[in-house]
């Protein structure tokens, strides 16, 4: 119980990255001797759209999306973030939450301060189980407002963020909100910021009920809509790279933004109970 | 080749490190934008050019980046940038990166050349990048076309009036034409002007398209708030274009979840699209509409894009042609239509889907008795001179069965496999499967002895029990009108919804939203005037057998609520005039009805009329309860029944032959008489009568008439006086009669008075 059984499955499954070295020498070492053609191949079949998962608190639904997507067995560049004005963890009683700021305030601190109020109501509750798998994600959680895109992550590339690798530059192809409430704010916000960087970024909602086991749940679906999401782009891209545009026929020359509708749609019949949403906007 | 493609590895291996290293520090920037520009160029390879232009488009957006410094670099790159995007291979990645550097270029220079006159050469560059992303727009690939609804955005933003925040501290100011000098040298403000109106313009017609696609409106949607933030002088024109645009129009069918998909995005940031600007701005003039406008597209969602059972409606409608009401339409020669009697209930046999008529005795008729010989020769000449329509009739017929009947197996087996959890199956559900299986054997043993094997191989859906006869039929709706009857009766305080019975009726909409007594009796009312309506055939048939027609289930409904009235009538006049006024109602649509059914200019018409025999039933049934108190309680009722008749008034004449009712009779009739002008008449000769044949109505009936009838009170009075004199009668004329034209109202109150006198003595 003091560990999430979890944790240590995703953690076999995929090797954790330890601060390793930047990936394209390393993929260039490895396809040094390859053709051109098959260099391109190489680059497509290990292209990455980068994702960013949001939700209220940045503690439980977007982290447990944020794990799953930085280990599956070929992990995304992932970063998360919660849209709520405090972070809020339940307390001993509903009017007593436990309330802390986001990005000043690490997984760590809160682990360390919750379990000297009472460990046994936070370890029972679920809520010393989550930090402890958020703390060995990444820092703390950080606020979705406060995030400028573009602005470049290499600290956390360099703290060892889960995902962090393939999110130097501070930009996302694709942002995964976890609540109704959370795509509205984030939509807002991006609206807001005014879209500097001229960048656009599909924005989804798969809605999942705040709780342990539905994020579980829900992690698994954000998983395989990444994945199916990054199977069209990849496949643009294998496209572009090898035949160049021109040469493409039917269905491979359609491009992925047109494609992301009918990927959630078909996503959306599996998951039918994750209740989806999308739009383009920008970053 | 093999080498070139090592030396390309290495470099972008190369260039990934220098990347490494302004994302670590801004400063190298400038350093390593001019280094890398050479190897990136239009000559170079388009793995090269790939990296090259998605650097720059990282560079020139890059927060950490200063403005000041990417406006002296972005000159530098202009060069490379236009060759690049005059390459004829059109490399969509590289296209993407550099319409989106382009975005970010075109602030920076347009500002670089407002404050440098001279730099003739930058402007040049980036007009051309400008107008030759402009022009091939709409033959770029998909991804290129959304960057490029981003990149006229910025031209918008650029080159219309923005606000001056501090004309102290020009380099605090946004990119506009605000700050643009009215005698620059390059810049020309009205041609900048129309430059960025055609453009706005432009942007603004996918939401005018019919198709639109939901990847571009919502690219477009998400980039105009800063727009409508910025630029007060095209807001109102961009939030007009919003407002015009309804996503649930653009769902054509078939919807699939695609479509689904997209007309929820696009109604969704839309919405979000208005709440951002009236957050910003919650006194915005077009605050009311775009608040409108939001709720529409919440009602709009219901009903293509969320709710399917509409959609899925409409194909079910028959629509190849054996529909006979449509076709019946369209050729103007009708074939004489041939009824088909519908399929008995539960497995029916071949024979019985093959059998059209409804005779029971050539039904059963065997053919085999005939000979062979006989056959042939009734056959060959019949099959001669068969009517071509009217077998196509039939075996249109016979094929719509075969085909229900198919379709109703198939869905039989099918929904324990089916996983779909919301599809709506009101004729199925598992507990039917044993029970339906014993009826069925029952029922039909014949039918289940010759396909035994189909009876286990899935659910059944439980036969129609055999119709009930018409005697039954009424039968069970007296004991349905005696059980709401019951309940209204034992529940005099408390509703007590019983939702079955209305249900039962099909009311549930009417009775269903109060449920209390009030709501019970208006469905009874209903039910008894108008639930028949439809199911007498015609005035025709009515006319025939009248006797067998009429202990129908309206009428016992009527007999009931007549006597719940009569019960306590003071208190339940109200469902008295509820209900006369539904048999009005009922008798003039059944009038209209019936004239508009008549086929022959002679036929007679006759419609069963309720209203005259139950009013006066009614009135019959309580007038002799009725005491001077009740006046109110009358006059209500009379003031409130739908019409007044002859016999009605004479009713009420009927009243002063009791001394202590003629005030009430009187009274009644000059309400009537003042308020009910369609019934003047008929009450001021009523009650002439009256104060011909009863003395003690006259000081009161008088004043009424010498009001209204003035000269005939005269001549009455004149009778009445002869009839005194030959008699010798000492009484003497009543004074008040001659007091004339008295205000109505006060004379009412004077009498009302005087009532209220009686009522206390």
């Amino acid at each position: 119980m003091a560990y999430d059984p979890r944790l240590a499955g995703a953690g076999t499954a995929a090797p954790d990255p330890p601060t390793p070295p930047p990936p394209p020498p390393s993929t260039a070492s490895a396809t040094a001797t390859a053709t051109k053609a098959s260099a391109s191949l190489e680059q497509a079949d290990s292209f990455k759209l980068r994702f960013c998962t949001v939700c209220a608190s940045n503690q439980n639904r977007s982290m447990e999306a944020h794990l799953r997507l930085s280990t599956a067995s070929s992990p995304f560049p992932v970063i998360s973030f919660g849209t709520g004005s405090l972070v809020r963890l339940p307390g001993p009683s509903i009017t007593q939450p436990n309330v802390y700021h986001f990005n000043s305030t690490s997984y760590s601190q809160m682990y360390d301060e919750l379990m000297s109020k009472d460990e046994r109501l936070y370890r029972n509750n679920g809520i010393l189980n989550m930090l402890d798998r958020n703390r060995n994600v990444k820092w703390g959680p950080e606020r979705f407002q406060d995030w400028v895109p573009g602005s470049p992550r290499t600290d956390h590339v360099s703290k060892g963020d889960k995902g962090a690798l393939g999110t130097e530059g501070g930009v996302v192809d694709a942002i995964i909100t976890c609540e109704e409430r959370c795509w509205d704010a984030v939509v807002d916000d991006l609206m807001n910021k005014g879209s500097p960087l001229n960048r656009p970024v599909h924005v989804f909602n798969v809605d999942i009920r705040d709780n342990h086991e539905e994020a579980l749940v829900g992690g698994k679906a954000i998983l395989e809509l990444a994945t199916r999401l990054n199977e069209i782009a990849a496949q643009e891209q294998k496209v572009l790279g090898s035949e160049g545009w021109e040469n493409g026929t039917g269905e491979a020359r359609r491009s992925f933004d047109e494609k992301v509708p009918e990927v959630l749609a078909s996503w959306q019949e599996k998951w039918p109970n994750l209740p989806a949403l999308w739009t383009l906007a920008w970053l | 080749m093999a080498q070139s493609g090592d030396q390309v590895v290495d470099q972008i291996a190369q260039l990934n490190a220098a990347r490494n290293l302004v994302l670590g520090d801004a400063a190298f920037y400038p350093q390593i934008v001019n280094g890398v520009l050479p190897i990136i160029g239009a000559h170079s390879r388009v793995e090269l050019r790939r990296w090259g232009t998605e650097f720059l488009a990282e560079t020139f957006a890059s927060p950490a980046f200063a403005t000041s410094q990417k406006e002296q670099l972005a000159t530098n790159v202009l060069q490379t940038v236009r060759n690049i995007l005059e390459l004829p291979e059109e490399d969509q990645m590289v296209l993407k990166n550099i319409v989106q550097t382009a975005a970010s270029l075109y602030p920076l220079v347009f500002r670089h050349i407002i404050n440098h006159p001279e730099a003739r050469e930058s402007w040049e560059h980036i007009e051309a990048i400008k107008q030759d992303i402009l022009r091939r727009w709409d033959s770029f690939s998909y991804p290129v076309r959304v960057c490029c609804i981003k990149f006229a955005q910025r031209v918008v933003l650029v080159q219309t009036h923005g606000l001056i925040a501090d004309p102290r501290r020009p380099e605090q100011n946004e990119t506009s034409l605000a700050i643009v000098p009215r005698n620059h040298a390059i810049l020309s403000l009205p041609n900048l002007e129309a430059e960025s109106s055609g453009l706005l313009d432009r942007i603004l017609t996918v939401f005018q398209e019919d198709a639109s696609d939901p990847i571009l409106v919502n690219a477009t949607l998400n980039c105009l708030a800063a727009l409508i933030r910025n630029r007060q002088s095209i807001g109102n024109k961009i939030i007009n274009a919003i407002l015009n645009f309804f996503p649930a129009r653009q769902a054509r069918s078939p919807v699939t979840p695609t479509v689904r998909v997209g007309v929820k995005s696009m109604e969704r940031t839309s919405r979000a699209l208005l709440i951002n600007i009236m957050k910003r701005n919650p006194s915005h003039p077009l605050a009311g509409k775009m608040q409108q406008h939001i709720e529409r597209l919440m009602q709009s969602r219901i009903e293509p894009a969320d709710e399917t059972s509409r959609k899925r409606g409409l194909p079910s409608e028959p629509t190849d042609g054996l529909d006979v009401a449509k076709r019946a339409k369209l050729s103007a020669e009708l074939p004489p239509v041939i009824k088909i009697p519908p399929l008995p209930p539960g497995r029916i046999s071949y024979a019985q889907l093959f059998t059209l008529t409804e005779d029971a005795g050539l039904s059963s008729f065997d053919v085999k008795q005939l000979p062979a010989e006989i056959l042939v020769k009734i056959v060959v000449p019949l099959l001669a001179r068969v009517d071509q329509s009217s077998l196509n009739q039939v075996v249109d017929a016979v094929r719509m069965r075969y085909q229900s009947v198919q379709k109703q197996q198939t869905t039989q087996s099918q929904p324990a496999a089916a996983e779909e959890e919301d599809d709506y199956e009101p004729e199925y559900s598992p507990m039917d499967v044993s029970p339906a299986e014993d009826q069925l054997g029952a029922v039909s043993s014949e039918l289940a002895g010759e396909q035994p094997d189909l009876v286990s191989l899935g659910p059944f859906v439980l036969p129609r029990p055999p119709p009930l006869s018409e005697e039954q039929a009424a039968d069970a709706g007296r004991d349905a009108v005696a059980r709401v009857f019951d309940m209204l009766g034992s529940t005099t305080v408390t509703p007590n919804p019983v939702k079955g019975q209305g249900q039962q009726f099909g009311f549930s909409r009417l009775a269903g939203s109060t449920f209390d007594r009030d709501a019970w009796v208006t469905l009874l009312t209903r039910l008894a005037t108008r639930a028949p309506a439809g199911l007498e055939a015609g005035p025709k048939l009515e006319a025939d057998n009248p006797a067998r027609r009429k202990p129908n289930i309206s009428d016992a409904i009527r007999e009931t609520l007549y006597r719940y009235i009569l019960e306590d009538f003071r208190g339940r006049v109200n469902v008295g005039i509820m209900w006369l006024n539904e048999e009005w109602y009922n008798d003039r649509i059944q009038m209209k009805l019936a004239a508009s059914n008549r086929k022959e200019e002679d036929e007679e018409v006759s419609v069963p009329l309720h209203y005259d025999h139950w009013v006066l039933r009614l009135l019959d049934g309580f007038l002799p309860y009725l005491d001077s108190r009740d006046i109110k309680i009358f006059i209500r009722f009379l003031s409130e029944i739908p019409e007044v008749t002859i016999p009605i008034a004479k009713r009420i004449a009927s009243l002063a032959k009791d001394p202590e009712r003629v005030n009430l009779c009187v009274q009644s009739f000059m309400y009537l008489i003042m308020f009910r002008p369609p019934a003047r008449e008929i009450c001021l000769d009523a009650l002439e009568e009256v104060y011909q044949n009863y003395e003690e109505s006259r000081p009161s009936a008088g004043k009424v008439l010498s009001r209204w009838r003035p000269q005939r009170v005269e001549q009455l009075q004149a009778e009445q006086t002869t009839l005194v004199n030959r008699t010798l009668n000492t009484q003497p004329p009543n004074e008040t009669i001659t007091n004339g034209f008295k205000d109505p109202r006060t004379a009412r109150l004077s009498d009302s008075q005087t009532s209220s006198d009686t009522m206390v003595s």
